[in-house]
């Protein structure tokens, strides 16, 4: 594959971890600056942030990764909304 | 009152262990029925909703689903079913059962659904073949979601989705891909056939709460979005079916 000029290689990193089915997210954000790749969005637990961080830094072994994803908590809910 | 506990989205895969059951460990005393509204894997693989399977197993409530676009990735969907059929969890697609709780009867009809878009913004199958593909897919589950809700024979009907049925739960999404979150076409079969509840998912940055055109509660169950392991609804089975004897849908 050629080298995507910078403008689109947010996206091309985007589009690399949703194939990746380590990872399979759809709705990750991904910046580039510098040489730096900023990640954000919701993942399901610390493995997956984990995960992200690794395969990230094996598309990007020149950057310095910042993985500031959200891990999502699931706890029992505090109550129930009556809705009729 | 009727307790459903839903979520969905819950997207199992390798490492994904434990996620949902520490959450689960008091559901018996919160719900009656549990309902997840698809995208239960990553990538649609049997060895990933094994997984999942394995902690709905034995759950001491019913446990109905429907599969969402992430569960069709590996084109081995029947597989899928087959895995979270046997962990005793009823899948729909297209398809309605009735769960008898405490004399009440309560009824789900459920389809994965797809996109398309909203009013006045809707694709149309016209032009490419894989645009026709795309909307006569809506079309076609849409129509079939109708039939199930129409056929029900229940005290309280519920439409299991995973993608959504209206604009409200997306806010939060990006507009430009509004048509790929849902279509007004879901919408339109839950008003025509009436409904007490519709649940969806596959909007993971889009808000809980909304209603069809017609006034039909909606929420939106995506586990980002509700950051529980499930949320409980609970319903009156006695007052709906009150309305529905007035002709009324409430
Ligand atoms: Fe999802
Ligand atoms: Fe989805």
């Amino acid at each position: 594959m050629t080298e995507p000029r910078p403008d689109y290689l947010p996206e091309a990193i985007r589009e690399k971890l949703i194939h990746d089915p380590r990872v399979a997210e759809q709705d990750l954000r991904v910046e580039v600056q510098a040489h730096r790749v900023m990640l954000g969005g919701n993942v399901a637990s610390p493995q997956l942030k984990q995960r992200i961080t690794e395969v990230a830094k094996e598309l990007l072994p020149d950057y310095e990764v910042v993985n500031e994803t959200t891990v999502v908590p699931a706890a029992e809910p505090d109550d129930e909304e009556p809705v009729s | 009152m009727i307790r459903i506990a839903a979520v969905g989205d819950l997207h199992y895969g390798e490492g994904s262990k434990e996620i949902l059951r520490p959450g689960l460990q008091h559901l018996q005393d919160r719900a009656d029925l549990l309902l997840l509204a698809g995208d239960l894997t990553r990538c649609g693989g049997p060895d990933e909703v094994k997984i999942l399977a394995d902690e709905l197993r034995g759950l001491p409530v019913p446990v109905v689903a429907v599969l969402g676009n992430h569960d069709y990735h590996a084109d081995r969907e029947d597989e899928v079913r087959r895995v979270l059929e046997d962990a005793q969890v009823r899948v729909l697609e297209g398809e309605a059962v009735t769960i008898d709780i405490d004399g009440a009867r309560v009824g789900i009809a459920g389809t994965k659904g797809f996109g398309g878009g909203f009013r006045g913004a809707h694709g149309s199958d016209f032009g490419e073949p894989e645009m026709k593909a795309f909307v006569g897919h809506t079309k076609m589950l849409s129509d079939r979601l109708e039939r199930a809700l129409t056929d029900l024979d229940a005290d309280l009907r519920i439409a299991l989705l995973h993608y959504s049925p209206i604009e409200a739960t997306l806010e939060g999404e990006r507009l430009e891909i509004y048509a790929f979150l849902g279509s007004y076409l879901l919408a339109e079969a839950v008003d025509n056939a009436g409904a007490d509840l519709v649940l969806h998912g596959h909007a993971h940055h889009g808000v809980e709460k909304g209603r069809t055109p017609a006034g039909i509660p909606v929420r939106n169950v995506a586990q980002p979005v509700i950051r529980h392991a499930y949320n409980i609804y609970t319903l009156d089975p006695d007052r709906q079916a009150l309305a529905a004897a007035a002709g009324g849908i409430s």
